[in-house]
């Protein structure tokens, strides 16, 4: 085992259905150093939400275990998570659905720090103080505060839903998707917005996506999953320039790219 | 002659008169394929909605619309009823939502066939299965008898295809045909977009804010920007050349695969810097 592993997931089950017979995930086993920025890549129904969100004990598996920091997570109960709960944040697809829309910025993104369970580690923490810190590290204004969802932008939201993420200042950061709902011409600034977030605060990212590109731009190492199993995984380079299983390949190849020089041929 | 002629197309909404769509003018040839580009908000939608029809009452158009040489602004709504699903179509991005839950997917194909044809005979069945075949669905028979929820996305999103095309229009409207598929999926589906355009010889309007995706279906594009037309040209040039600084900053966040792992992303800011925008 080595040394600095913030998750080991081992041999994760999770069944749905009468019986079980509908496996999410089967027999999933992967490793999160400290400070990796590991993406899994998978289409519809691979099981890349179930895993984060067995990770983030959001859900029970069937079978398997989830040790966070050297401590098993899988089937904790809900009192005994708030050590989980500071440490690891999660920022949802679409903020529209995320934040929510009767309450102010400022008690969004101020919610995890006022939590009973998280509260614990965080009771001196100046809130005031913090939410000016993190809506300053995401770059909306301090009066922000106290607006609503609605008066954002897409950008915006989704810049408030990390924002929340940032304020218990969490050691892992899991982001499901955090793009796709957003504009083409706010996303670069999103994922610079991350990739500066997790430099600067040396936060361990597990970034879920089926963009393959974007994955290539922003993670390390890659885990690439179908039908809930783990078909690849390694580092970015070797994924990317050097795909083992034919199904990475096939996907590499089904990434759209922009073509100029054989417009109109068909193929 | 030209298939689609817009001139001056204009759509307000309510009564300030919010503009959606601003003077905006465009052609399009029998069999061509246009792409629409912008970001949400930039009047996409609403400049298709307004070719469709669909427009809620609260819009006002002015300007022109002519399909095949005939004036779609200000006729009726019966005779544009007529115009729907037979001579122009449109495929939307979410088909979950634009097919009916309740409904076997086989009887909402036949809906649009018997709605335009006075064929009231047994043959539809037989044409749906056809056209559900010629979209690329394997189990055309079983997809037929199935309802929506129990197909996948891409089943879904080519059961929507059919639809749209089984009544051989001549121009297919597509908002973000696979904006909510998968990549395989999303590749899969093109290319059968491709095919059957072709095999049928209909013009198409693609609207996405996915420019690699349009560089693949289309060849001539129009960027669109707070209602206006900023740029439009051949795939070819726009793509490689963009003049206007707006579809240069498009054109560059597109290229990620280009940027070095680790680099700052180029972003739209970098190239058309907009007041009060993050």
């Amino acid at each position: 085992m080595s040394g600095d592993a913030v998750y080991e997931v081992t041999d994760l089950l999770r069944t749905f259905g009468r019986g079980g017979h509908v496996r999410a995930l089967d027999g999933v086993s992967l490793q999160v150093e400290r400070g990796q920025r590991l993406g899994i890549v998978g289409e519809s129904g691979s099981g890349k939400s179930t895993l984060i969100r067995l990770m983030a004990a959001l859900d029970r598996p069937s079978s398997g275990s989830v040790r966070f920091e050297g401590r098993e997570i899988a089937g904790l109960h809900e009192r005994d998570l708030g050590f989980l709960r500071a440490s690891v944040q999660l920022v949802f697809q679409d903020p529209r659905s995320s934040l929510n829309p009767r309450m102010t910025v400022g008690s969004i993104v101020t919610e995890p720090l006022r939590s009973r369970r998280v509260r614990r580690s965080l009771d001196d923490v100046d809130r005031g103080q913090r939410l000016r810190e993190v809506l300053d590290a995401v770059d909306l204004p301090p009066d922000a505060a106290g607006r609503y969802p609605h008066e954002f932008s897409g950008g915006q939201r989704q810049r408030i839903a990390i924002a929340r993420a940032l304020a218990p200042d969490p050691e892992v950061l899991i982001a499901d998707e955090p793009v796709s709902a957003l504009d083409v011409s706010v996303r670069a600034q999103v994922l610079n917005l991350l990739a500066d977030l997790v430099e600067a605060r040396g936060l361990t990212l597990i970034f879920v996506s089926h963009d393959l590109a974007v994955v290539r731009h922003l993670c390390d190492s890659v885990v690439v999953m179908r039908a809930g199993r783990i078909e690849e995984q390694g580092s970015t380079e070797q994924v990317f320039n050097h795909p083992r299983a034919d199904y990475t390949t096939s996907l590499l190849a089904a990434i759209p790219r922009i073509r100029v020089a054989d417009v109109g041929d068909g193929s | 002659m030209s298939l689609l002629q817009v001139t001056d197309l204009t759509v307000s909404f309510g009564r300030r008169r919010a503009v959606a769509v601003d003077s905006v003018s465009f052609e399009l040839g029998q069999g061509q394929r246009l792409g629409i580009i912008g970001e949400s908000g930039s009047g996409k939608t609403v400049t298709a909605l307004a070719l469709m029809g669909l427009l809620p009452e609260t819009a006002h158009v002015t300007g022109s619309i002519r399909l095949a040489g005939r004036e779609l602004v200000g006729l009726p709504e019966a005779s544009l009823a007529g115009l729907r699903g037979d001579v122009l179509s449109m495929v939307f991005q979410e088909p979950m939502t634009a097919l009916d839950p309740t409904m076997r997917v086989g009887r909402q194909v036949a809906e649009v066939l018997l709605l335009h044809t006075a064929d009231r005979g047994g043959s539809a069945r037989a044409r749906v299965i056809d056209m559900l075949g010629r979209v690329g669905l394997a189990d055309a028979e079983r997809v037929a008898d199935s309802f929506p929820h129990q197909l996948s996305g891409g089943q879904r999103q080519r059961c929507l295809l059919a639809m749209a095309l089984i009544n051989s229009p001549d121009l297919v409207i597509c908002d973000e045909p696979t904006t909510a598929l998968d990549v395989t999926v999303q590749a899969r589906v093109l290319r059968l977009l491709d095919e059957v355009l072709t095999a049928e010889g209909a013009a198409c309007l693609f609207i996405s804010h996915d420019l690699a995706v349009v560089s693949q279906v289309c060849t001539d594009v129009l960027v669109m920007l707070e209602g206006r037309i900023v740029e439009a040209g051949p795939v070819a040039r726009l793509f490689s050349a963009p003049e206007h600084p707006y579809t240069r900053g498009l054109v560059a966040t597109a290229r990620i695969d280009e940027v070095p792992p680790g680099e700052r992303l180029p972003t739209v800011e970098d190239f058309y810097p907009r007041e009060g925008a993050r």
